[in-house]
This record gives structure tokens, C-alpha cells and sequence, in this order.
């Protein structure tokens, strides 16, 4: 009898096992990932990859999640032909639900329209160009970062306080460089600069110095550089080889390390601007910092990677939310307003566009990217070129 | 007699099964999504082709093929549907099979221009995007119907390749590679400097609209849901068969007889009476026509062009596949594009080192089997014809 | 226009001009000796820039830190290197298909182009991005207005010079030379009189992928800054020039090198908002000059057999 009770026992457990446990393993869910992982700025394409497998990981750890998710990660190379395909890839299949989506301004603004064409929601981590959100009312495209169009306020606020007067503008001729060109120079005309020569280069020239020996004949006090870092590393470089003596200002498109690693020395004083806080002064900044550096990944998260882990998060919380459907996800984030974040609250607007209203001012000292307020150029201990 | 002749044709049987055989392994391989199993499908292929070659079985089927060419070609457009029905509903392998579609179609015209009169074109790509951006300028700024956008594409490739004309016509061998190679450098730097043409940027193709039914949209029969590029499906297959047809008729013509002197021997062909210029003129824009048409298509395909789609490396892909596929033949051209645009994008590991695969295999072949994987046979007049 | 700005742009077309001429003497030699055209050769001098970059991490691993010792040994290095890849490209991919028609070479060696370029780019650590290239020359410059005379360029300039002029002196006043010389003109009669072609034909290689070494490392230096298609874009540059010199001819090369320079340059001052168009204008003259010469301003003397 015991023995019959025993085996009933241990045939239920069996039961239980089999039919109970795996009912409690979660269903898989796909989401995407684009960036630029090789080619002139993949290290912030590699860094906003690793933020989003941070992302991705720590909802997989967390138990209260319904679904176990898999990043599918793609690479754009920075190039919006590559982009395209990329994107149609990823949106034509039907299992991956949502993606994080490019760092690149040229190649976010050509995926627009496949997005919109197969109905995949996707949230933009690291493009600044304002027609991303704003050329189309796309219910599947929004943004977590900010747009350019702040940051070149504050660009020409700056360089004006501290007195500068004419200016050289030199900008990449994809949408991104053309974009920077006309927020620029729209700013610094409402505040009385003068810009005496715009020059359109490609984005992967080589030799500028035509465009540089120009503009030392027409002497700026200021280049003003709208475009991404292995381009400003070159005009740099080739900058002092034709003994041009200005400020460089440059976007966020040059704020990276990589940027500093290509100069050296040459690089000092060399200033920047970017949307959103330093990552340690984010509110979840320094929690993100910590999980990161613990995950032991090869590259450092750059300036993009709290933006990358926010926008996925964001995702994850839809799909959670709603289930893996992409039409309830794109009707779910349409209705985002104050969700908490590393970033702070995100708000997206008609258009899918989060307000970034932070504007950091960067300059580099020492081999570093500083903020501009800590810098020793904003006390006055240093001196920019020319600076009166 | 005639009994006699249709007694040596081949029989039909051997070029079924090939066929058959070929349309689902085809669909083998793109419905599976496992790294592990495609590796084994690969190496199953080559294990089976390598076997049929020593049983002499690739040589009946060759023959087949040869004879029964209009049969075969058509139950080819049969296993065609076959496969797209049974990936109906799947985007991406859809869009797979209309890329290799319409890379056949522009290599076919390159074959023309390489493989039947000899002339040198490291431009391929070039005129595939002169075509695209046609495309894209007709459909956005004019009332054009698309269909006769096409045409006009194939029309403007055929135009700009007829500046190239002087210099072709006069150059050989290396400075003819040298003109065409500077040509696809030239069309690739005024595409990004152009602002008119979107620059680096590049520019948004509307799809292709037919009577007022835009291509874009998916279409619903009833419960089953089609993938939109269905639509692009049909239309490709249709102007593949209308190529290669065509290229078919123009070897088997006169006009093939003449181009294949030409390029056996240039003085010999000149001094029996042949107007070298003419007929190197003929190839040149026949096949730039051809491939400015698939370049067209694709652009409305894709719905993005940029000039970073047509470089260099790119026209050398296209010799890659006229060379692997085996230099004049059209149906060695359909086997080379599968294998050169499918198995990368199945065999994701190899993604990366894709372009290092296709160089590598074109040396190899080009040091141990010149006349490619399905060599050109000797020339027949009709199919079955014996003398 | 201001005599300094003109200056200036001369000075920057002869930089171009030299590094152009350097990779042209390559092709005009290949093609002097075995009547084959190199297409590799452009990606020959990116695996030779690559090398050097090589030998400066290791140099500087090593715990050297001298400038003028890492400069010399990334020269060498790289010269050697790259003669020595010459050769083996010629021993087992040009020499076997002598017999097979000339299309099929070309096909190999612009394939082999591809394989280079491609393996610098997955093979080499993060090969696909632009490296910087160390800056060991004297950065010190002169300044005449608008004109900024750079110690570096000066002795890049120099420095290119003296090796054309001793790539001329080994042609025309060593046996060596002779001998090399005697195969490019007939190469029954040159094995008849006892040189060894085999022999000459590998040396041939080897001293145009040194040239092409230098120019790389040159290039290196110039823009502080190399990346793995800086052969291909050089490559056609150079097969231009050799061509509009007229191929075969060492003097010819050199003039193509600095008239493609001169080119490029015009159509920098002329349209000088964009400069990217002085690519499409240099290129259009030379399809047009293929027109109307099609073997080069020194013309080839061929000869075919039906």
C-alpha cells in the first residue's frame, strides 16, 4: 500500500513537473537592434548595442517579466543604402515585434519611410535630425534623444558670449551635415555672426585641403564643423598641417572618444554639444554606469549608450504591457507621457519626439571631454585660439 | 529523316528532375533559418553535385537542357510559382528571389556585352543605378506610368553607355578595362556630389504602379494574405523570361554568330567583313539597355537608391557571377546568381567575408576551371538540331 | 589669385603628384616586363601601409620609444614586406597564366585586389575603420602668408624624389637594370643571352610593390591617417597615369603621376565650392583623352598575330 502511495506520489510530481513547470517558462519575443557596429563611428554604434543587451538582459533576469526577449542585432555601417536594407530585413520579419534604432541621422531618415511601409514600431536612440520625427506623422517612428536644433542654440550662444565674430562652416553633405549647416546658421544670424564660407564635403573625403586652404585665405576665427568624428578627426589633423589657427566646434556628432584617440594633442580645445545630461548626472545614470561596467563589455557605452538602454527599456515596458503585437505596441507608445527612465521622464509629442531640454556644453582638456562649466577654458585659467 | 532527328534529341526526363530537384532544395534552403542545417544543405549540394558530375548525370542534364529548352524554360516558370506560392506570405524570402531575378536580368545583358562580343564592362552596377535613379527622379517629379518608366530607364543607361562608345571602340584589352573602371569611379563621385540627385544621401523610389494598383500595398485574396512583393515577383519573372528569351534568340541569329567572331578574333572577324564597330556598338547598348531595365525595377523594388549601391565592388559582384556561372551561358547565370546572392544571406556567418568569398572563388576558378561551373556548350542553331 | 594660395595648391598637387607617380612606375614596370597589368597593385600598397602601421604598434610595444628608430624600421619593414608579397603574386599567380589570354590575368589580379583589401579589412584588428597613422616627422612649419611650407612634406617630397631618381639610376646605369630592360623589350632574346627571366621578372615585382610600400607609407604620413580602401582609389589613379604616360615607359609614368595631379588641382580652383567634383572632372579627361590616344602619350608599339 505504501508502496502504491509512494509510486501515485512520485507520479504526480512527475505529472506536475511536466505539465506545470513548463507552463511557466516564458514565451520568446524578438526585438531588434540597428546600428552602426563597424566602419568610421562604431564605437558608438558597439556602445549603444551593448546598452541595449544590458537592457535586454536585466529584464531577462528579472522575474516578474512575462517574456523572455532576444536581441536581434543588425549593423547599418553608417551608410543609408546598408541602412535600407538592414531595416527592410528587420522589418519584414514578422517575428521581431519592435526595435532600437541608429545612431546615424543619414541613415535613421532613409529607414523612415520602410518602417512606416511594414508597420514595425521603432524608437530612435542616438539621430539628432529633427525630420526624423518631423517630416512624416509616422505612428511607428519615435524618438528618445533630442534634436539638433537645441544644441545649435546653444552652440551659437556660446561662441557669440565669448565674443567670436566670423565663422567657417564646413558640414558633411548627408541630410545629417545639411541639417546641422541650417539650424547653425540660422542661430548665429538671430545673434550677429558673420559666416564667411559654407563648404559642403563628402562624408567620407579624404583630402581637405582645398576646402582648408580656402577658408585660411578667408581667416575665421571659428571653423564650425557639422558632421560625424572620422571626418572632424581628419579636417583637424589637417588643419594645423596647413597652420590654420581657429577654434574648432564641432556637434555631437564628435563627441566620442575615438575622437580624442585619432588627435592626440591636437584635439585640446576643441568644443562640442550634445542633448541630455553627462550620464552621471542622469537620474538613473548612476545605476545604468554599474550594470554596465559589470557586464564586462568590450566597449565603453559612449555618449549614446544611456539613450540605446532607454529606448529599449521603453520597448520591453510596451511589450509587457500590451503583449508582442506590433500594432498594440505602436498604439501604446503613441500614448507615452512621464514614463520613468534612466533619461528622466519621457514625453513623446504628436510627432513620437521626447523633449530633451539639457543642452551639455563640452570642451576637450587633457585628453578628455569635459563639461564646459568645470573646464578650465569657462574660468578663464585656459585660453581657446584667439579668444580675446 | 524527321523521325530520325527527333529520335536523338535528348530525353526530357533528366532535365525534370534537375529542375524539379533544384526548385526544392531552392526552397529548402530559403525556408530554413538554423545556421547548423544550412551548413548541411550546402554540403549536401556540393556533395550531390560533385557525385552527379562523376556519374556523368550533370552531363545528360546538360544535354537535356540544351534540346529541350523551350519545354524545360517553361516548366522553369512553373517551379518559379511554385516556390513564391509556397513563400507567400514571407517578406524577406520574396524579396530574396525578386533580387536574384533581377540580378540575373542585368547579368544576362552584361553577358551580352562580355560573353557573346567580348567587350570589357567593369561598369555593370553603374548603369544598374543610372536605371534606379531614373526611376526615382521619373516616378517623383513626372506623371509617367511606371511600367514605361522602366523603358525609359533601360533608354537612359543605353544613352550615358553610348558616351562611353569613342573610347570603347577604340581601346582594347587593358585600357578598355581601364575606361569602363573609370567611368563606374566617375558616375559613383558625381552621384554623391549632385545635390539635384540627393547626393550621399540618396533619393526615395515610389514603388511601381500598374493601372492605378500600386505594388506597394499587400494584396488579399480572400482568407490568404500575399506579400506585396508578389506583385514585384511576377513582374521580374516576366521581364526574366522576356531576357532571356531574347539573349536565347540573339545567340542562336545571326547577330550572335557575328558577335561570337568578333570576339573569337577581332582582325580575323575584320578582315572577312565584319564591321567590328557596328556590332561591338550593338552589344554595348543592347546590354546597357538590359541592365538599366533591372536596375529600374530593383530601385522600385527597394524604394531607396543611393550612389553608395553602385561602386565599384559592386560591378566587379556582377563579374563575379558572369564568370562563376560560366561565361555566355544563361542558365550557368541563374545557378551563379542564386548562389552568389542567397547563401550569404542564409549563411549569416559569412555575411561579413562575403566579398572575400566571391574574389577568392572567382580565382579559383579562373586558375582551374576558366569556362566556369556550367560552361557555354557549342553553339545550336534550334534546340535539338542536329546537322 | 594671391601667390601664396597658388602656392600653396602647387605645393599640395606635387604631394599627390609624387605618391600617384610612385604607384604608376609599378604599373609601367609590371607591364614593361610581362605585359600584364597588376590590378592588385593598389591593394598591394594598402597591405603595405598596414604593415608598417604594424611595426610601429610592435616597435612601441616593444619599448622603444625613439622616432627616428620606429620611422626606419616601418620603412623597411614595409618595403620588404610588400617586395616580398610582389613576389609571391607574381610566382604563383601572373607567371603560371602567361599562356592564357590576357582578360584572364586582369580578372585574377583585380580579384586578388579584392581578397587583399577585404582581408586587410576583417583580419586586421577593427580593420574596417579609419587608423590613425603616427606623425614621426618634424612638424615644423614656415609660414609665407598664405603659404604654409611643413617641414614633413618637405622631406616626403624630397624624400620621393631621391627614390625616383634612384629607381631611374638602377634602370639605366646598372646591369640590373639592364637586364630588366632587355626582357621588357624581347624576352626570347634576353634568355638567350643568359639572363635569367624567371629571376628578373620576380625582381620587377619586387621593386614596384616596394614602390608602392613607400608611397603608401608616404600617403601614411601625409594624411596621419590610413584605411583599408586607400589602395583602390590609388590603384586607378596610378593605372591612369601610367597610361596616359604611356605604359612601358618609366619617364612616362612619373609625367602621368604629376599630370593627373595637375588635373585633380585644376579642377580644384577652378570649382572650388565642391571640391569632390575634381574627381569626376579628372576622370572625365581621362576617358576622353582615351579617345583620342588609347595607348598613352608615348605610344605602345604592339603587334598581333591573327
Amino acid at each position: 500500500m505504501t508502496n502504491a502511495l509512494r509510486a501515485a506520489a512520485a507520479i504526480l510530481a512527475a505529472i506536475w513537473f511536466v505539465a506545470v513547470v513548463p507552463a511557466e517558462a516564458r514565451d520568446k519575443v524578438k526585438v531588434g537592434f540597428i546600428g552602426p557596429l563597424t566602419g568610421g563611428v562604431s564605437a558608438n554604434g558597439l556602445g549603444g548595442r551593448n546598452s541595449a543587451d544590458l537592457a535586454v538582459r536585466l529584464r531577462n533576469a528579472d522575474a516578474k517579466a512575462k517574456y523572455e526577449y532576444e536581441l536581434v542585432v543588425l549593423d547599418d555601417e553608417c551608410k543609408p543604402n546598408v541602412a535600407v536594407q538592414a531595416a527592410t530585413k528587420m522589418a519584414a520579419e514578422k517575428d521581431i515585434i519592435a526595435a532600437a534604432t541608429h545612431y546615424c541621422s543619414s541613415t535613421a531618415i532613409a529607414t523612415v519611410d520602410v518602417y512606416h511601409k511594414f508597420g514595425l514600431p521603432v524608437v530612435v536612440w542616438g539621430a539628432v535630425l529633427p525630420d526624423i520625427t518631423y517630416r512624416n506623422k509616422y505612428p511607428e517612428v519615435h524618438r528618445v534623444n533630442g534634436t539638433m536644433i537645441n544644441q545649435n542654440e546653444t552652440n551659437a550662444e556660446l561662441l557669440t558670449r565669448l565674443g567670436y565674430k566670423t565663422f567657417a562652416v564646413i558640414h558633411d553633405t548627408t541630410d545629417y551635415g545639411k541639417g546641422h549647416n541650417e539650424y547653425f546658421s540660422a542661430a548665429l544670424a538671430k545673434r550677429g555672426g558673420k559666416i564667411v564660407g559654407t563648404f559642403g564635403v563628402g562624408a567620407d573625403q579624404q583630402d581637405f585641403t582645398a576646402e582648408l586652404t580656402q577658408i585660411k585665405a578667408l581667416n575665421p576665427e571659428v571653423i564650425y564643423f557639422g558632421g560625424l568624428t572620422p571626418i572632424g578627426v581628419r579636417i583637424r589633423a589637417q588643419m594645423d598641417k596647413l597652420g590654420i589657427k581657429a577654434v574648432f566646434d564641432g556637434t555631437s556628432g564628435i563627441v566620442s572618444d575615438a575622437y580624442i584617440q585619432g588627435l592626440g594633442p591636437l584635439a585640446e580645445g576643441t568644443l562640442a554639444f550634445r542633448e541630455g545630461a553627462p550620464v552621471e548626472k542622469l537620474p538613473g545614470g548612476k545605476f545604468f554606469m554599474e550594470k554596465y561596467t559589470a557586464q564586462k563589455y568590450d566597449n565603453p557605452p559612449e555618449a549614446y549608450g544611456a539613450f540605446a538602454f532607454a529606448a529599449m527599456d521603453l520597448i520591453l515596458d510596451s511589450i509587457e504591457k500590451v503583449g508582442p503585437d506590433r500594432r498594440k505596441v505602436i498604439d501604446d507608445l503613441a500614448n507615452v507621457k512621464n514614463r520613468d527612465s534612466i533619461i528622466g521622464k519621457i514625453t513623446f509629442d504628436d510627432h513620437g519626439q521626447n523633449t530633451v531640454s539639457v543642452i551639455t556644453k563640452y570642451v576637450v582638456q587633457d585628453g578628455k571631454w569635459v563639461v564646459w562649466e568645470d573646464s578650465e577654458y569657462a574660468s578663464g585659467k585656459r585660453k581657446l585660439p584667439r579668444q580675446k | 529523316m524527321s523521325e530520325g532527328r527527333e529520335k536523338s534529341r535528348a530525353p526530357l526526363l533528366p532535365g525534370v528532375i534537375a529542375l524539379a530537384l533544384a526548385s526544392l532544395y531552392l526552397s529548402a534552403l530559403l525556408a530554413v533559418e538554423k545556421q547548423s542545417l544550412i551548413i548541411g544543405l550546402l554540403a549536401l549540394a556540393v556533395i550531390v553535385a560533385l557525385g552527379a558530375y562523376w556519374m556523368g548525370w550533370l552531363a545528360s542534364v546538360s544535354q537535356s537542357f540544351a534540346d529541350r529548352e523551350n519545354i524545360l524554360g517553361a516548366l522553369a516558370i512553373v517551379a518559379a510559382f511554385a516556390v513564391a506560392a509556397y513563400f507567400h506570405d514571407d517578406h524577406f524570402v520574396l524579396l530574396l528571389i525578386v533580387t536574384v531575378l533581377l540580378y540575373t536580368v542585368a547579368t544576362l545583358g552584361l553577358n551580352i556585352q562580355f560573353g557573346y562580343a567580348g567587350v570589357l564592362n567593369f561598369a555593370g552596377a553603374s548603369f544598374f543605378g543610372i536605371g534606379a535613379y531614373t526611376a526615382a527622379v521619373l516616378n517623383a517629379r513626372t506623371a509617367v506610368p511606371p511600367l514605361v518608366v522602366l523603358l525609359i530607364g533601360g533608354i537612359i543607361a543605353a544613352l550615358i553607355g553610348s558616351l562611353l562608345l569613342l573610347p570603347v571602340l577604340r581601346t582594347r584589352g587593358h585600357y578598355a578595362a581601364l575606361v569602363t573602371i573609370a567611368f563606374a569611379l566617375l558616375l559613383k563621385a558625381f552621384l554623391e556630389v549632385s545635390d539635384v540627385l540627393g547626393g550621399p544621401q540618396g533619393l526615395q523610389v515610389k514603388g511601381m504602379t500598374v493601372g492605378g494598383w500600386s505594388f506597394n500595398d499587400n494584396i488579399e485574396l480572400g482568407k490568404i494574405e500575399l506579400s506585396f512583393y508578389m506583385s514585384y515577383f511576377v513582374l521580374s519573372l516576366a521581364l526574366l523570361v522576356c531576357a532571356f528569351i531574347l539573349v536565347r534568340r540573339l545567340e542562336r541569329s545571326w547577330i550572335g554568330l557575328n558577335l561570337d567572331a568578333l570576339r573569337l578574333d577581332e582582325t580575323a572577324a575584320s578582315c572577312f567583313g565584319l564591321d567590328v564597330a557596328r556590332w561591338k556598338i550593338t552589344a554595348f547598348t543592347l546590354g546597357n539597355f538590359l541592365i538599366g531595365v533591372a536596375g529600374a525595377l530593383f530601385g522600385m523594388v527597394g524604394g531607396f537608391v543611393a550612389p553608395n549601391n553602385y561602386t565599384f565592388a559592386d560591378s566587379l559582384i556582377l563579374v563575379s557571377i558572369l564568370l562563376l556561372g560560366g561565361v555566355g551561358n544563361p542558365w550557368g547565370l541563374a545557378v551563379a546568381t542564386v548562389i552568389v546572392i542567397v547563401v550569404p544571406e542564409k549563411l549569416q556567418t559569412i555575411q561579413e567575408y562575403r566579398f572575400l568569398l566571391y574574389a577568392v572563388m572567382v580565382i579559383a576558378v579562373l586558375l582551374f576551371r576558366p569556362e566556369g561551373l556550367l560552361p557555354r556548350p557549342l553553339r545550336s542553331y534550334f534546340p535539338g538540331w542536329r546537322p | 589669385m594671391d601667390i601664396g594660395l597658388l602656392a600653396q595648391y602647387i605645393m599640395n598637387g606635387l604631394m599627390v603628384g609624387m605618391m600617384y607617380a610612385l604607384v604608376a612606375v609599378g604599373f609601367t614596370l609590371f607591364f614593361g616586363v610581362l605585359d600584364v597589368i597588376q590590378f592588385a597593385h593598389g591593394d598591394v600598397l594598402t597591405v603595405g601601409a598596414f604593415t608598417a602601421l604594424m611595426t610601429f604598434v610592435g616597435i612601441r610595444t616593444a619599448g622603444v620609444h625613439s622616432g627616428s628608430i620606429a620611422l626606419l624600421a616601418m620603412v623597411i619593414v614595409a618595403i620588404f614586406a610588400t617586395a616580398g608579397l610582389g613576389m609571391l603574386i607574381a610566382r604563383y599567380l601572373v607567371l603560371p597564366l602567361r599562356a592564357a589570354p590576357a582578360l584572364n590575368t586582369l580578372l585574377i589580379t583585380l580579384m586578388l585586389g579584392t581578397v587583399l583589401r577585404e582581408s586587410v579589412r576583417l583580419f586586421y584588428p577593427q580593420g574596417a575603420n579609419p587608423k590613425p597613422f603616427p606623425a614621426l616627422l618634424p612638424a615644423n612649419s614656415i609660414n609665407f602668408g598664405n603659404f604654409n611650407l611643413r617641414l614633413d612634406n618637405a622631406i616626403m617630397l624630397a624624400a620621393g624624389a631621391a627614390v625616383i631618381v634612384g629607381v631611374e639610376f638602377l634602370f639605366n646605369r646598372t646591369k640590373l637594370g639592364l637586364a630588366i630592360r632587355a626582357v621588357a623589350q624581347d624576352e626570347e632574346t634576353a634568355r638567350t643571352m643568359g639572363i635569367n627571366f624567371v629571376a628578373i621578372v620576380l625582381v620587377a615585382f619586387a621593386i614596384g610593390s616596394g614602390l608602392a610600400a613607400f608611397a603608401g607609407v608616404m600617403n601614411g604620413f601625409y594624411y596621419n591617417e590610413i584605411n583599408f580602401g586607400m589602395g583602390l582609389y590609388l590603384g586607378v589613379v596610378g593605372f591612369a597615369a601610367a597610361i596616359i604616360g604611356g605604359l612601358g615607359s618609366i619617364y612616362g609614368a612619373i609625367l602621368g603621376g604629376f599630370l593627373f595631379a595637375a588635373l585633380q588641382t585644376i579642377g580644384t580652383v577652378a570649382l572650388p565650392f565642391a571640391s569632390a567634383y575634381k574627381d569626376v572632372f579628372a576622370f572625365a579627361v581621362i576617358i576622353i583623352f582615351m579617345a583620342w590616344r588609347p595607348t598613352g602619350l608615348i605610344r605602345e608599339k604592339i603587334s598581333e598575330r591573327v
